[in-house]
């Protein structure tokens, strides 16, 4: 018992289903998938849902936020009492989520960074003032909304309840009161970087003041074989970098082994994308710098200076 | 054209003070317009053309009440500000936030509203969304550019893997993010403008909204559990110093020297 009566998964991605699947066997009695084109979402996971509700994706013209309308009724057909709707974080299914929040007249927590009944009530922890606090929440509607970011629920700790699927069944489009229609799309350049994965990634901030100041990052990256990340204000203000370099809360989170920070003043957005690096150095020259309180080892001084005479070292 | 744009003004995150309990101290914390709202702001400045006008829309309790606060926002470039104020208002649901803003947007006039993808302390990433469902308008989040194009909007959509292009007949409501512009800063003759500008106060009652039973409930806030971390300084002369950092380098990296 203290489980919810439905629980509802969508993703524009097929691969963000097997978290979705695991997530709602733990929380759900029943759990309904919705699909496009009757994609297989079970794969390789082993978790199945009790109902597989299949979208013609072609009437949404590829925009899933269209069928916020169609989901919507499904939705209100089921008999819960008590009940739940789980997307990933991808923007699309962030925007179909609001939509189905307004609809469904259910509040929405988005990134959820835990998610579990407790004595029957549904909980939700979230990130607050950027990363700072987690703020714990008790849901009271009858049906919640929720986005879950990836990595949140893995298959090692659960046993699927359910050997299979009992039926899938179509869906008729009910169209929005807007569609949402592409005039073009392209894909946004293939970036091969996995900071998230690399061993020691190297940070640059504002402390850089010319784009030609990379070469020397990039001569101390290639010492010491890392990967080179920023600050916000470098991925898009200066845009010296792209965006998937951008280390934050909004970016990409390491978990490296060494972090090297550089010109970086260490704000709290950023530092909680690097709160799980083994080792976190810093070299500023500012000794007042928030960052110094976030570190283990460092110099405070010129990194035009240092910089050099660090691959010097590291070199000889 | 008649632009909205709308923000929150948050505590800064960089003054709150944690409690040994790991309790939030918030009560010498100065406040802030959060950062994409500048964005927004920014966006709608850049699209206005010399007849359209730009009103800047907060929803919020006794922070809206600061003239400096007010001012700020004004020396971005809005021609008015329009708040809707009340002690009730000060941390309400994000879609009892998008109701009200919703009311007052229909009350003020419209053919765009502008929002930041997400404000710096909740980062609840809907609001902006939620009004537009609640308009019943065309609305898309996630927005890197807009180009005015009759009577719609062309919008770039930086999403996960792809940018799209949409046109959105207009009235639109769209949540910009952060990569859109750079803010530029005001310019002392805005900050001295700011001033003589006009500010509308209402409360929630002038706009028909009374909060309903609260579906979410805040139960704790707790800081995040921070790795421990040595806080070193290596205080020697330079060659020395380096010498060090160099030698931990390689320890941690298991790097042959």
């Amino acid at each position: 018992m203290g489980k919810l009566s439905s629980v509802w998964l969508f993703s524009e991605k097929k691969e963000r289903y097997a978290q979705l699947l695991i997530a709602a066997d733990i929380l759900g009695e029943t759990i309904n998938a919705i699909v496009l084109d009757g994609e297989d979402i079970s794969g390789s996971s082993g978790f199945y849902a009790d109902t597989v509700y299949s979208l013609d994706d072609r009437s949404s013209g590829r925009c899933v936020e269209n069928y916020a309308e169609t989901m919507a009724a499904a939705i209100k057909k089921d008999n819960y009492a008590t009940g739940l709707l789980l997307l990933s974080t991808t923007k699309r299914d962030k925007a179909l989520a609001a939509r189905l929040s307004i609809l469904l007249n259910a509040p929405l927590i988005n990134e959820a960074v835990d998610i579990r009944m407790e004595h029957g009530v549904l909980l939700v922890e979230q990130r607050l003032h950027g990363g700072l606090a987690i703020g714990l929440k008790k849901i009271h509607a009858e049906f919640a909304i929720a986005t879950l970011p990836p990595g949140l629920f893995t298959a090692t700790t659960v046993e699927p309840t359910r050997k299979a699927s009992c039926q899938t069944l179509p869906l008729d489009y009910l169209p929005p009161h807007h569609s949402i229609i592409r005039q073009e799309h392209y894909s946004k350049p293939v970036n091969s970087v996995e900071l998230a994965k690399a061993k020691c990634v190297i940070g640059i901030g504002r402390g850089l003041t010319a784009q030609d100041d990379l070469q020397m990052i990039q001569s101390l990256a290639s010492c010491l074989n890392a990967e080179i990340g920023c600050s916000r204000p470098i991925a898009e203000g200066e845009r010296w970098l792209g965006r998937e370099r951008y280390i934050g809360i909004s970016g990409v989170m390491l978990k490296c082994e060494v972090y090297l920070a550089i010109g970086i003043s260490g704000q709290i957005q950023h530092m909680v994308g690097v709160n799980s690096a083994k080792v976190i150095i810093a070299i500023n020259k500012d000794k007042n710098a928030p960052i110094f309180k976030l570190t283990d080892y460092g110099i405070v001084g010129d990194l035009y200076t240092i910089v050099p005479m660090l691959i010097d070292t590291l070199k000889s | 054209m008649k632009i909205i744009t709308c923000c929150k003004l948050v505590v800064d995150e960089q003054d709150i003070v944690i409690r040994p309990d790991r309790s939030l101290d918030i009560a010498h914390a100065g406040a802030k317009i959060s950062q994409m709202d500048l964005n927004a702001i920014e966006a709608a400045m850049q699209l206005a053309r010399e007849q359209d006008s730009i009103a800047a829309l907060s929803v919020g309790g006794c922070l809206l009440g600061h003239s400096k606060l007010r001012k700020d926002i004004l020396s971005r470039g809005p021609h008015a500000l329009y708040l809707v104020q009340g002690d009730k208002l000060a941390d309400i649901s994000s879609k009892d936030t998008a109701q009200i803003l919703a009311l007052a947007a229909k009350r003020i006039g419209f053919d765009l509203i502008l929002f930041g993808e997400g404000s710096d302390d909740i980062y609840a990433q809907q609001v902006g969304l939620l009004v537009g469902e609640i308009l019943q308008l065309p609305t898309v989040n996630a927005v890197s550019d807009i180009t005015l194009d009759g009577d719609s909007v062309l919008v770039k959509r930086t999403l996960d893997d792809e940018i799209e292009v949409l046109r959105l007949p207009l009235p639109a409501v769209l949540s910009v993010t952060s990569d859109i512009n750079v803010p530029t800063l005001p310019t002392m003759k805005a900050i001295l403008a700011a001033g003589k500008k006009p500010v509308v106060v209402w409360n929630e009652g002038d706009l028909g909204w009374s909060p309903s039973v609260a579906d979410i409930e805040t139960i704790s806030i707790r800081a995040l559990n921070q790795a421990e971390r040595k806080q070193i300084l290596i205080e020697s002369a330079l060659p020395d110093a380096v010498g060090m950092l160099a030698e931990q380098l390689r320890k941690s990296l298991n790097l042959v020297s």
